[in-house]
């Protein structure tokens, strides 16, 4: 490349790397940066977290949070997703839909559901209760584990069926044939393959609680975890100087890059060569083995599916204040949201909308530059766009509102600071969606394009967009349902009037007003799921394919 | 060591089972070939011998085993798969060893028995690799030697060469040979490629819709096909619809007509009067410029090919029916458009049931 300024794609190169240096690299600085300087007392935040009890708590409360949560997942996904792959059972078909569970029910309306299954006010605990029986309090750890587990072993679930749908069962025939039976056999030639996959998709789930920020709040009470104390540190501060906010966040990147950094080293460390792999058939389940394994697996797919129901009847049941009077339905809640209050409606549909848009489009120029346009600037993007992995929303928003409060770019009490978290928080799932297909485009088509006259920019539109249409309606359904379900960098970054869905839903919950929160949670869930569904049935969209 | 007896055998479900009443003796230290095409069932038996397929009726046996119901980490088989089936994430050495250590053998016998059964695949420099590492004809000449190094009674070869390039094949097929000689184990392999399993077997049996349509050494199927099908699936052949004017015995010259004419063929089974199918090999037919000969038809020469070692000549009877003849070198005369006679040697003009 003698003139790369005027190569279009290294232009464009620029310009992306421009935007994610403005938006994501000095937020991480000033976050990081304002963590050194001294904070109130005259000592660094440092000094503070090392010195302060419950600072230091928080941290090993968070790391023991995440190693558990991680061990539960891995114990619930890993044998749902054997039996998934290995087994053929009456209702098996509505495993399929767990996957799509994570998508549908944001992380706020499942802490908001199992309270108000399993919380004070639950309709379980008081039905305990009415018997004499004394539940053990829903907030704490309890809480925190049963819920977190249930909203992320799916991770887990999915990582690991695609790798034991990936292995090749003439590799168990070859063992078998060498004298060893079945079972040892699934112990020395599977787990040692599928092994890096479930152990990458559990430092995920490590990642995913470190960072939870829903949960957490709602449920931790007593348990300082590092994303509560940081958002309390960020509303109390909030003027003054950002000292404990940045030093807590900082700790967070350090826990969540080194996790993230292992798991790359574990994936390209175990990326076996699998030729051909042929999944097993599905065997019928038989005999003694059918009862234990079909319930387990009955078991999970209703806890899972479980919030769906509860947030409908939620939705229409009658409330006084805090106190649900189940059994007696209403639409009072439905209007209320529509015709009173549907502010957070309208604020969610405008900034995940713009949010959206322009996320695919910087997905689609960046995924193509990285798979097919390589240039001295590439590697830089390919990293850059994988950073936000590594932030938490709660880090995120902090960076952005340090950054843009005043300054040349005074964004803070705008809505352009809302989008500007939306799109950077979701770009990496963005861009790994968008970009899935390219691989198996091969380059020689744009080539004949240009060979026959058509420019780089015109022949990419014509001939490589197209083909990458699939992926990115994909990409658009997932970047959508994930950016209208997120809270944790939103509830950092907004002002008064610019109340999301999840927002509002979030402090319901704090209010305690679960009716209404259920009824928003309810329009939430149809904004996320009407997407999905005309995607998948009347398009055919592989939602999946890239996973 | 034992030889394979296989008894009545049934498998698959339903009222069509993929092999029905299937029966077959493999002698001891053989290499016999099943030879069909996809879907004949080759594999299905293959892999029901290997003990991954249940029976549904029927016996099997190795030597005088009986092992109808033993699952597969229990007969004691040795297999090599189409895919190699290499364990990815262990080296070529743990590949090898994995079977010994099933069995618990000491780790200092299995060194010198991997060691011993790479040095025969010609693999030694290459113990300590990955999978990944290695081209497809290593590949499977290490599957060959994990197979091989448990010293089985019997070694089962799914369509071992099919992924290799056509040099490696022939490579990795010398190789195949040569240590089943040497080891002199029974061996059973599956292929779909004629000209594989003329080369290599001892015996063949080629499979037609799950059930043995021949078995016999090479040159039987070759030169003594029992059927139309039997001849075309080995080689090329030309095969013709004629009509056997008195009944035959078994091993005598009938007499069938063709386009008018009489010819004598050889018959190796009794037939009826009637519809019949005569098989004859390129390279037996006899073109000259005369058609008066015995075992004589006129033609018309429609396509000559010169290549190299032969000449190939495509011809059409009065009636209209295309023969294609081989003959060898370069022969001078004739060209398209000519008149010709085409001379059948009775002995190796095959009349068969249609």
């Amino acid at each position: 490349m003698t003139r790369p300024f005027k190569d279009i794609w290294f232009v464009l190169s620029a310009a992306t790397l421009a935007l994610f240096a403005l938006f994501l690299l000095y937020p991480l600085l000033n976050v990081l940066s304002a963590s050194l300087s001294a904070g109130a007392g005259g000592q660094s935040g440092w000094a503070t977290l090392i010195k302060d009890p419950r600072y230091s708590s928080a941290v090993t409360n968070t790391l023991l949070l995440g190693a558990i949560v991680t061990v539960t997942s891995t114990l619930i996904g890993v044998p749902l997703a054997f039996v998934a792959a290995r087994f053929s059972f009456p209702g098996k078909a509505l495993i399929a839909l767990l996957p799509m569970t994570t998508l549908i029910v944001p992380e706020v309306i499942a802490a908001q559901i199992w309270l108000m299954i399993l919380g004070n006010n639950g309709f379980v605990t008081r039905a305990f209760a009415d018997w004499g029986i004394r539940l053990p309090s829903f907030y704490g750890w309890f809480g925190l584990i049963t819920v977190m587990t249930f909203v992320y072993y799916t991770y887990v679930y999915i990582g690991t069926l695609a790798a034991i749908k990936g292995f090749d069962s003439q590799l168990e025939e070859a063992s078998q044939s060498l004298g060893v039976p079945p079972g040892r056999t699934l112990l020395k030639v599977m787990v040692p393959v599928v092994a890096p996959s479930i152990l990458a998709s559990a430092l995920l789930v490590f990642t995913l609680v470190v960072g939870n920020f829903a949960v957490a709040t709602i449920l931790g009470q007593r348990v300082y975890l590092l994303s509560v104390l940081t958002y309390q540190s960020f509303v109390s501060e909030v003027g003054t100087n950002p000292v404990m906010q940045s030093t807590l966040a900082s700790v967070s990147i350090g826990i969540v890059a080194c996790a993230l950094f292992a798991q790359r080293w574990i994936v390209s460390r175990g990326r076996y060569e699998i030729v051909q792999g042929r999944g097993a058939k599905p065997t019928p389940l038989a005999g003694l083995a059918t009862l234990p394994i079909a319930l387990g697996a009955a078991f999970v797919m209703i806890v899972s599916l479980l919030p769906l129901v509860t947030i409908v009847a939620g939705a229409f049941t009658r409330a006084r204040g805090p106190v649900m009077r189940w059994g007696e339905w209403t639409t009072a809640n439905l209007e209320r949201v529509f015709l009173s209050a549907p502010d957070p409606i309208v604020n969610t549909l405008i900034f995940a909308g713009i949010a959206t848009v322009l996320s695919l489009l910087i997905s689609t120029v960046v995924g193509f530059l990285v798979v097919k346009k390589r240039n001295a600037l590439t590697p830089g993007i390919d990293y850059l766009s994988a950073l936000p992995l590594a932030l938490s929303g709660t880090v995120l928003g902090i960076g952005l509102m340090i950054s843009f409060n005043g300054g040349f770019l005074p964004l803070a009490g705008t809505g352009a600071i809302i989008v500007v978290a939306y799109l950077i928080r979701r770009l990496p799932f963005g861009i790994r969606n968008a970009s899935s297909t390219l691989y198996n485009i091969p380059n020689s088509i744009e080539d004949a394009s240009i060979s026959l006259g058509v420019p780089p920019l015109r022949s990419f539109f014509k001939v490589v967009f197209p083909l990458m249409l699939p992926s990115i309606a994909a990409a658009a359904v997932l970047v959508w349902t994930t950016t209208v379900a997120e809270l944790s960098a939103s509830v950092v970054v907004y002002s008064a009037g610019q109340e999301t869905m999840p927002i509002q839903i979030f402090r319901l919950i704090d209010s305690n007003l679960m009716a209404q929160a259920s009824a928003y949670g309810l329009v939430l869930v149809g904004v996320i799921l009407i997407p999905i569904l005309i995607a998948t049935t009347v398009f055919k969209i592989d939602l999946f394919a890239a996973k | 060591m034992a030889g394979i007896r296989i008894d009545n055998l049934v498998v698959g479900y339903g009222a069509e089972p993929v092999i029905s009443g299937l029966s077959l003796d493999i002698a001891d230290g053989s290499l016999f070939t099943l030879l069909g095409p996809s879907g004949c069932g080759k594999t299905t038996l293959l892999r029901t011998i290997a003990g991954f397929i249940p029976v549904r009726a029927g016996k099997l046996f190795f030597g005088d085993r009986d092992v109808t119901d033993l699952p597969a980490y229990r007969r004691d088989i040795g297999m090599v798969f189409q895919d190699y089936a290499l364990f990815p994430d262990k080296s070529v050495y743990d590949n090898v060893a994995y079977g010994l250590r099933a069995r618990n053998v000491p780790e200092a016998t299995i060194k010198t028995t991997v060691g011993e059964y790479l040095e025969r695949v010609g693999l030694s420099a290459f113990a300590q690799r990955m999978p990944a590492a290695l081209s497809g004809g290593q590949r499977q000449r290490v599957a060959l030697a994990r197979a091989l190094a448990i010293k089985p009674t019997v070694l089962l070869m799914d369509e071992p060469l099919s992924n290799l390039d056509a040099k490696l094949r022939v490579q990795v097929r010398e190789t195949i040979a040569d240590l089943q000689r040497q080891v002199g184990i029974t061996t059973v392999l599956v292929t779909h490629d004629q000209e594989e399993a003329l080369a290599l077997s001892d015996r063949i049996g080629l499979l037609r819709l799950g059930k043995l349509e021949q078995v016999g050494g090479p040159e039987d199927l070759y030169a003594r096909p029992v059927s139309a099908y039997v001849a075309d699936f080995v080689g090329a052949a030309n095969t013709l619809q004629v009509e056997l004017a008195t009944p035959t015995t078994a091993g005598a010259l009938a007499h069938v007509a063709l386009d008018g004419a009489t010819l004598q063929a050889f018959a190796p089974a009794a037939l009826p009067a009637g519809k019949a199918v005569l098989i004859a090999r390129g390279e037996t037919l006899k073109l000259g410029p005369a058609a008066n000969d015995a075992n004589t038809i006129p033609c018309t020469v429609r396509r000559r090919q010169y290549l190299g070692g032969r000449t190939s000549f495509r011809v059409a009877t009065a009636s209209g029916r295309e023969i294609v003849i081989e003959a060898h070198g370069a022969v001078p005369g004739l060209a398209a458009g000519d008149a010709a006679g085409l001379r059948f040697d009775p002995a190796q003009t095959l009349v068969v049931a249609s």
